[in-house]
């Protein structure tokens, strides 16, 4: 009997091409757009796009914009004089600015970086690529340039200034900071993953739920209701598509993902199914009571869209869950969306299943429990 | 397999339901053996689909019983597998052909896997959709869904059939063909619950009428019976007249006519002959020319009229 309503569910969706596009399709794309914009192309590395004025050029100014164009992956801008390159700024052509007017040995502050307040993080990027090329390519001549200031200051002769000079320009590039890089992938690949699946799990359950509101109105819920099991399979039917055909849309998804991003999917092929499995019975689960609550499908549809809209911004599924505050994070353990986002980050970038991920597979367990339990409560008592 | 208790197939006994503001059944009480078809008619609020409701099971009383072949229906899964409705609406699946929805319906219904397929044959035969049935729902027209609509009633061979408005908005020869399945079903023991607004469906088919009025039953008998208590030899006047006027107007309601279907004014007399003897004189008097003056036995869609509309004769 389950089945059968599987069958009928299934039927409806084949044969519905503009749905199966939707359902398929537009989840990788919007996943794509995601972690193209917040993963740069899972490279970890923030785009800047630099702007750049030189008062003059001279070797070093060469060696160091040549060092620093080596850091940054958009060529840099080079603009005429300091308002133009001010002006891009302003106007957003560039990110950030690099303002070479000073000497660059003689000068104390020969650098400065142009940025606006609501690109600063781009401004600090490029601030700290700059300190990166001086250290590795002006080194020598700023240890000369300091040897020498040291020399006048201390009263040396030519010969020691000479000296002073040859031993701190054999200290080589000045590195204070060494970096460590954890993890295999960018963190936020596998993130915009989760967090786009079961944004798209959540619109594709509504979606194949509200056929529960139009078979109440075509009377249809009135004929199943004699079915021999009761309304009980009918709705497990719908609850079993739903789930099957949310691990489809996350297997597209995550197949896309593994094809251009590398995330070790067949790798964790095994708990992956768990998460997917689990995420789409949650979301069917939820769809199904939303939809049982409901009367109509206008109704449905608003109420669905504040749903969708309110789990997916609390939960992840919009912004990063770490660029929130606190409070907001406690909050997001209450939607699915959490514990989506954070078992495929376990699973597919710190490449382990944690406790973590146990609790996560039991939450959304009972998501889909609950939700089923409220939708055949809510639907058996509704008024035909 | 259990023998089927003795005693009528459906049976409704004192069926309360309460909504807000409104009471739909109010103590209704009726029965239908099987082979009968029982004809509910009634206007429109008067109770009628929530008393289908109840009978299938969807609706739960509160206070009364529904008991098909002796059970309830709302507890007694093996009840509402003896029952099959048709819905007004088309009540199927129009992504699917009407041969997949069938099957569906079999399945749930409980028919075994082995009967399946003749179960599907034999419904879409008696439906008389067999040549359509690998046809999408939603591509037929209206006359061929709802003899789908009814096909997927019958799939499962129910004892007790709820049909609602089954002829409705159809062709003469779809409604003749609707018609004479009820008649099949009839002699293969089928009891019918028949709602209609159909003075044809109800004249032809029904063996019993019930009259729902504002949650209970007004009258209930033979559609004969039925007539003769109704109107008790009254006989209906029709009068059509060529130019209508205010005058008109005022004559005709003067004598107790009220405006009908087709610009044309009807009532019932007791001596109608001579009421219309007088209309005549009456109009002919104020130079309206008459173009029709009827006096007849009243039909079974007075009765559905007397029925469904206030004041009652």
């Amino acid at each position: 009997m389950i089945l059968v309503m599987l069958s009928v569910m299934a039927r409806g969706f084949v044969r519905d091409r503009a749905g199966l596009i939707l359902a398929f399709l537009l989840p990788p794309v919007v996943f794509l757009v995601f972690a193209s914009v917040f993963g740069s192309g899972a490279s970890g590395r923030l785009d800047v796009r630099a702007g750049l004025y030189q008062a003059a050029t001279s070797v070093q100014s060469r060696r160091l914009v040549t060092a620093l164009q080596q850091r940054l992956s958009a060529p840099i801008r080079v603009y005429a004089t300091q308002d133009a390159l001010r002006e891009a700024v302003l106007d957003g052509d560039v990110d950030a600015g690099l303002d070479l007017s000073a000497h660059l040995i003689t000068d104390p502050y020969p650098a400065s970086v142009v940025m606006t307040s609501g690109r600063r993080a781009s401004g600090e990027v490029l601030s700290a690529k700059v300190r990166e090329a001086v250290a590795s390519t002006l080194a020598r001549d700023l240890a000369r340039r300091d040897a020498e200031r040291l020399g006048v200051f201390l009263g040396l002769r030519d010969d020691q200034k000479r000296r002073l000079a040859t031993v701190f320009s054999g200290a080589g590039p000045m590195t204070f900071v060494a970096e460590r890089t954890l993890g295999a992938d960018d963190p936020l690949v596998v993130y915009y993953a989760g967090a786009v699946s079961i944004l798209f799990l959540m619109f594709t359950a509504m979606q194949g739920a509200f056929s529960l509101i139009d078979d109440r109105r075509a009377g249809l819920r009135l004929r199943l209701g004699l079915a021999v099991g009761g309304l009980a399979p009918v709705l497990a039917g719908r609850m079993l598509w739903l789930t099957a055909l949310g691990i489809c849309q996350a297997a597209a998804l995550f197949g896309v993902a593994a094809a251009i991003y590398h995330i070790p999917l067949f790798a964790a092929l095994a708990p992956w199914s768990v998460t997917a499995t689990t995420a789409a019975a949650a979301s069917a689960g939820i769809a199904l009571a939303l939809a049982a609550a409901c009367s109509t499908r206008a109704q449905a549809q608003t109420a669905s869209t504040f749903v969708i809209l309110i789990l997916a911004a609390v939960g992840g599924s919009m912004a990063p869950r770490f660029l929130m505050p606190a409070l907001l994070q406690r909050l997001g353990w209450l939607t699915p969306h959490a514990w989506v986002i954070t078992a495929y980050q376990e699973i597919l970038w710190r490449r382990i299943v944690s406790p973590v991920v146990f609790e996560a597979w039991v939450v959304l367990a009972a998501f889909a429990a609950v939700g089923f339990a409220l939708a055949l409560m809510l639907e058996s008592r509704r008024r035909l | 397999m259990t023998a089927e208790p003795a005693g009528p197939v459906l049976s409704v006994r004192n069926a309360v339901r309460r909504y807000p503001g409104r009471t739909a059944l109010d103590g209704v009480s009726l029965s239908i053996a099987a082979g009968e078809v029982y004809a509910l008619i009634g206007r429109n609020g008067a109770g009628k689909s929530t008393l289908a409701k109840a009978v299938v099971g969807a609706l739960a009383l509160d206070s009364g019983s529904v008991r098909v072949l002796g059970a309830d229906p709302v507890r007694d899964r093996e009840a509402r597998r003896r029952i099959g409705v048709a819905p007004q609406d088309i009540a199927l699946w129009g992504h699917l052909s009407i041969q997949e929805n069938l099957e569906a319906f079999a399945v749930l219904a409980g028919v075994a896997p082995s009967n399946r397929s003749q179960a599907v044959d034999q419904a879409l035969a008696a439906a008389g959709c067999a040549d359509r049935r690998g046809e999408r729902v939603d591509a037929l027209s209206g006359g061929w869904r709802r003899r789908a609509n009814l096909a997927a009633a019958i799939v499962h061979r129910p004892r007790l059939l709820v049909l609602d408005e089954p002829t409705e908005g159809l062709d003469a020869e779809t409604r003749c063909a609707l018609r004479t399945l009820v008649e099949t079903l009839r002699r293969h023991a089928t009891a019918v619950l028949l709602i209609s607004h159909d003075a044809e469906d109800v004249a032809t088919l029904a063996d019993r009428v019930g009259v729902l009025e504002a949650g209970r039953l007004a009258a209930e008998g033979t559609p004969a019976s039925l007539m003769t208590s109704a109107f008790a030899g009254r006989q209906e006047l029709t009068v059509r007249v060529d130019a209508e006027s205010s005058a008109t107007a005022l004559i005709l309601t003067g004598f107790g006519l009220t405006p009908a279907d087709g610009g044309a004014w009807s009532g019932l007399a007791a001596d109608a002959l001579a009421q219309a003897r007088s209309i005549d004189e009456a109009l002919r008097a104020a130079g309206v020319p008459v173009g029709e003056l009827i006096v007849r036995h009243p039909r079974i869609d007075a009765l559905i009229a007397w029925a469904s509309s206030a004041p009652q004769p």
